[in-house]
């Protein structure tokens, strides 16, 4: 498929499996001795990379770029909610624990 | 040329992809899984220190393999979509088919990690992390194994002329990628946060 749209959707692919290895090394800027530590910035990091993932599975796979208004606002809601609830109850455990 | 081009993509009509009540699905277990996703992070943070020892059990290597593997499906069912609008039915059936592969490639990897971690004294009842790994990722294979049923659908209408209809096609891969980006999230906070 050889398409201007089927080359949009490879490089969706690729970003999408190349920030997934990404992982890999942001895992290792959270140990000591080889021990894995607690890292606020790690954690922060996968959240908003997984929700940037998230927002483009919609986007590119859902095709919700060429959805009505509505539908777009929903997705765009639904990615911020999440969002809010991630890291707010995430931060909101640290504070109390 | 550039004008063409420019009129082509404004006169595309916008439309939602596949059928309203999917949507209502996709939002609702989004809706779902993010209240899990919360409690988890907040019980995480009060127990720092025994989710992170628990934590330590899991191969990051496995997950993103996992991952990458549920990606590939995902990738491969939006190309089936675009084949099966361009008439391309034989195509896209074949994209189907890589999906479901892609997807028991993805739940035999899960089977090999549930059985390592099981066979190591770890189960459900090995404290709070364990019991929201096995929740979260069984709960995950649950929604995989009715992608498979939906991919059956799929395939049935791609495979039978009379059948087609692009509105379902459509249907069933929102179903698909709605169990991949839900993976996208769980393998996120079971495996890589800190």
């Amino acid at each position: 498929m050889k398409t201007a749209l089927g080359i949009r959707l490879l490089l969706v692919w690729v970003s999408l499996s190349a920030i997934t290895a990404a992982y890999l090394l942001i895992d290792r800027t959270a140990e000591h001795h080889g021990a894995p530590t607690a890292s606020t910035v790690v954690s922060v990091s996968a959240i908003g990379l997984a929700l940037f993932k998230v927002w483009m599975i919609l986007r590119e796979f859902m095709e919700v770029r060429r959805a009505p208004a509505l539908l777009r606002g929903l997705a765009g809601l639904l990615v911020g909610l999440m969002a809010a609830v991630l890291l707010g109850l995430y931060f909101a455990g640290k504070a109390v624990g | 040329m550039t004008t063409v081009r420019r009129q082509a993509t404004r006169r595309t009509p916008e439309r939602i992809p596949g059928q309203g009540d999917m949507w209502v699905l996709v939002f609702f277990e989004s809706l779902v899984f993010t209240s899990y996703f919360g409690v988890y992070l907040y019980y995480r943070g009060r127990h720092e220190a025994a989710f992170l020892e628990a934590q330590s059990h899991l191969d990051l290597g496995l997950g993103v393999l996992d991952t990458i593997v549920l990606l590939t499906s995902s990738w491969s069912i939006a190309r089936c979509v675009q084949n099966a609008r361009r008439d391309r039915h034989r195509a896209a059936l074949r994209d189907a088919c890589l999906t479901a592969a892609l997807g028991v490639g993805f739940l035999g990897l899960k089977i090999t990690e549930w059985t390592a971690q099981i066979s190591a004294g770890r189960t459900f009842t090995s404290g709070d992390f364990f019991q929201h790994y096995f929740f979260l990722t069984i709960i995950h294979a649950v929604h995989l194994l009715i992608g498979f049923v939906v991919l059956g659908v799929l395939a049935h209408q791609l495979a039978d002329p009379r059948r087609r209809s692009q509105k379902i096609v459509e249907t069933c891969a929102t179903y698909w990628h709605t169990v991949d980006f839900l993976w996208v999230l769980i393998f996120a906070l079971l495996y890589v946060v800190r």
